[in-house]
């Protein structure tokens, strides 16, 4: 064996990690709750395993009065209340040691300076080379701004990667507006729109699914398939956020981001790789293919009082902060059409709303009968078609349902499951999304990251959807807090001759 | 990790394959509340263990580190073949996890298997049976393995992996010959070889320079001096690499040149944890079997 200098013969076989580059972590909003319940006991839990830059600090900007002291303090606290690992001095000590924070008005050029001299500071302490992740956890009023104060102060030296949280825009032509201006400082790659959903580790299962077994394959189109449910179900209300819920409803916080992006993943054509170009280039793909879905295939919602694990809850009207007479939905089924070679008239059902039944993420796969099943009509009442069930929240999971001989004389059929729980073969702890998100952003692998053109093409078919609704005025409330939506819903699948899954 | 929430045993001597199944079915059974959906068996392997009695309690207390991150069915054979009998006597425990946010639990299997007399010269045909379908089947060879001998060569041929330690051999380097002979037919993983994964990326941050090394200087065991030598010589394509070893219980040093390498920050993983990575991995791993063969004789 010839070892040059280029080539490090040692290096074969190790199972060396991916190294991210020394780096300061910025997050904007830093007095929230996500950066005290995710984003901080993600950065803590990254440490805590090692996977962190050793070259790293935190500054947290927001516009309250706060001293690095005070913000270290509160993060402890946090981490010590949400993270899911032990806390361990020793860690934390490491992580507060490279931690500071900035009184910052968004669009304060002082502020701006502040901050600017800050990361100098902190790049001359820790080493971290001028490199800079921006969380911005802010409205999408506040983004514009930041990103072009950001440029402005933009350093030679070091990468800058931009993670946006959403929602990112408010219609199509915000978010274009919002990727216009982050395009005119920014390069693509640079920006990292984040879904947390796709930080999941059973949403990424989807793709070991479908694309790591040779059975689903072949089967999965409208060949055998007879329709796809997905179910994004809260049976929490709007937990204080009625400022942000009433001008986004449903369909903004959930049906644009997480319920498009799990109907892509379920339905897009296997990518030639895993690359982030690749696995985005064929969910863009199923985003244009989706049909605009007229009103009658649209059903919307909004709870009124009712119950929930024996608790009375309120009506969303009386929820504090939303209006009286809000038009807000709270709840929305769809039926969708993917009009493409696989999945021509195979409907997407969907659903998603607050105050349901229970909490549930799922995608269900229904398959087409049997053809002829060879038994006596009443040996198989009890059987129902096949479903490929996929639990990402919770008992994250996979299951098949089956049609299965009652034990006994004669031939009785019921329908069992065969489950694959993630907890029974895979004893580790599952990572939060934020640390894989976080992580990723680090180590610059936008694969799991929502694209602009995605994120337009998203907001286009909510736009279709919504200017439908300026039409009508729904008789709000139209379901029960604790109920699985309103009837109409229910009759969405009837008039198919189909119905929501059991629970 | 957490303790079992529960824990079922049976015991049976001369006992059959069959014996043992129905065993596994009931406990399972047992396992979960009355009226209760039945708790999960596991998906993910089987583990055989050849476990020579001096190495029993070593065996069982690495077993009870790892049960819960790999919830396998285990199997352990312990070979008594001067016992006067010609018997196979069984214990069989079912131990539950549970599983969060539902109502049921995985279940550890553990067969403990005692082949007395001539079952101990046949252990391929007593544990082919009991293996789980269509999962991986790790075996784990306790002490030096009787190269050539029949029990060896069955196990072998049954299994997926082979795992051993070299520390726990005698005579370093000369049973690396036989070892190098078994990797055309199963992968083999070593403990003393993983032992040494944390100094391994350390000593290639030292490329090119370590390139020109004349002598490692290793305090540790034999099996990780000799395996990280043969590393060199492999990776580095030359075979004029000196070793110096210090004897020591675990590896605390490495000079190169009689220039400390960097140390590893953090203690070394404890046998479980050591053992439970082996069992994640599945392949050959070319880069250890170069190093055996640097170094056989």
């Amino acid at each position: 064996m010839s070892a040059t200098a280029e080539h490090n013969p040692l290096a074969e076989g190790l199972r060396l990690r991916r190294r991210p580059d020394p780096c300061i972590l910025v997050i904007f909003g830093a007095s929230g709750d996500l950066t005290s319940k995710k984003l901080m006991p993600a950065l803590y839990s990254l440490a805590y395993r090692g996977l962190l830059p050793e070259k790293f600090g935190i500054i947290g900007a927001a516009r309250s009065e706060e001293t690095d002291d005070g913000f270290r303090d509160r993060m402890k606290q946090a981490v010590q209340e949400h993270a899911r690992d032990p806390f361990r001095d020793e860690v934390w000590e490491q992580l507060a040691g490279g931690m500071r924070y900035v009184t910052l008005d968004f669009a304060d050029d002082k502020g701006e300076d502040l901050l600017r001299d800050k990361l100098n500071e902190l790049d001359g302490e820790r080493g971290t080379g001028g490199n800079r992740v921006y969380y911005f956890a802010v409205p999408p009023s506040a983004i514009g701004t930041l990103v072009a104060e950001i440029a402005e102060r933009r350093a030679s030296e070091g990468w800058i990667r931009l993670i946006i949280e959403k929602p990112f825009g408010h219609d199509l032509a915000s978010a274009e507006a919002l990727n216009t201006e982050i395009k005119q400082h920014f390069a693509e790659n640079e920006v990292f729109r984040i879904d947390h959903y796709l930080g999941k580790e059973t949403v990424q299962n989807m793709l070991a699914l479908r694309f790591a077994n040779g059975i689903f394959e072949p089967i999965w189109n409208r060949q055998f398939i007879d329709h796809v449910q997905i179910t994004v179900a809260e049976s929490i209300g709007i937990e204080g956020r009625a400022g942000y819920y009433e001008s986004a409803g449903a369909i903004r916080d959930i049906f644009q981001n997480h319920l498009l992006q799990l109907l892509a993943l379920t339905a897009m054509e296997p990518p030639i790789d895993f690359s982030s170009e690749s696995v985005r280039n064929e969910k863009v793909k199923v985003l244009k293919s989706i049909h605009t879905p007229g009103p009658k295939s649209v059903v919307r919602g909004q709870y009124g009082r009712g119950f929930v694990e024996g608790e009375e809850v309120p009506a969303y009207r009386e929820e504090q902060g939303v209006a009286p007479d809000s038009m807000t939905e709270t709840y929305v089924a769809a039926k969708l059409y993917v009009d493409n070679w696989r999945w021509a008239d195979t409907p997407f059902y969907v659903r998603m709303g607050k105050r349901l039944a229970r909490r549930e993420t799922t995608i269900a796969i229904q398959f087409k009968r049997a053809p002829h099943p060879p038994f006596e009509e009443t040996a198989s009442e009890g059987l129902r078609p096949n479903v490929l069930l996929v639990h990402v929240q919770p008992d994250e999971g996979v299951s098949l349902a089956i049609g299965a001989k009652v034990p006994g004389q004669g031939m009785t059929i019921r329908t069992v499951h065969m489950d694959f729980l993630y907890g029974g073969a895979f004893r580790t702890a599952m990572p939060e999304a934020y640390e894989r998100l976080i992580l990723d952003t680090v180590l610059g692998d936008g694969t799991l990251f929502t694209r602009a053109d995605e994120v337009e093409e998203q907001w286009l078919l909510v736009d279709a959807i919504v200017s439908a609704w300026q039409r009508d005025r729904p008789g709000f409330p139209n379901y029960a807090a604790g109920t699985w939506g309103p009837p109409s819903a229910d009759d969405l699948l009837h008039r198919d001759g189909r119905s929501w899954r059991r629970h | 990790m957490s303790a079992p929430v529960g824990l079922e045993a049976w015991t049976g001597e001369g006992v059959h394959t069959a014996d043992i199944e129905t065993a596994l079915a009931r406990l399972r059974a047992a396992s979960a509340p009355v009226g209760a959906a039945p708790n999960l068996r596991t998906s993910v392997m089987t583990h055989l263990a050849w476990v020579p009695e001096p190495w029993l309690d070593r065996a069982r207390a690495a077993l009870a580190g790892m049960a819960e991150a790999h919830p396998s069915r285990t199997i352990l054979l312990v070979p008594d073949p001067d016992s006067g009998k010609d018997r196979v006597d069984a214990t069989v425990t079912v131990e539950t996890y549970a599983l969060a946010g539902v109502d049921r639990a995985v279940c550890t299997e553990v067969i403990e298997l005692r082949l007395e007399g001539v079952r101990a010269k046949a252990p391929a045909s007593v544990v082919l049976p009991l293996l789980v379908s269509d999962l991986p089947v790790f075996l784990r060879w306790r002490g030096e393995p009787p190269w050539g001998a029949p029990e060896l060569e069955q196990l072998v041929g049954i299994v997926d992996r082979m795992i051993v330690d070299s520390t726990e051999w005698d005579d370093l380097p000369f049973p690396y010959r036989h070892l190098a002979e078994l990797f055309p037919r199963t992968a083999v993983s070593d403990i003393a070889w993983a032992r040494t994964s944390r100094w391994r990326p350390l000593l290639a941050s030292l490329w090119p320079g370590i390139g020109d090394v004349g002598t490692i200087r290793v305090r540790g065991t034999a099996a990780q001096a000799w395996l990280l030598l043969g590393w060199l010589r492999s990776r580095l394509g030359r075979d004029d690499i000196e070793l110096e070893h210090v004897e020591a219980e675990r590896l605390e040093g490495i000079d190169l040149d009689g220039v400390p390498a960097p140390f590893p920050p953090g203690d070394p993983p404890a046998p479980s944890d050591v053992l439970s990575d082996e069992l994640d991995r599945f392949g050959r791993d070319p880069v250890y079997e170069a190093a055996v063969l640097a170094v056989a004789e």
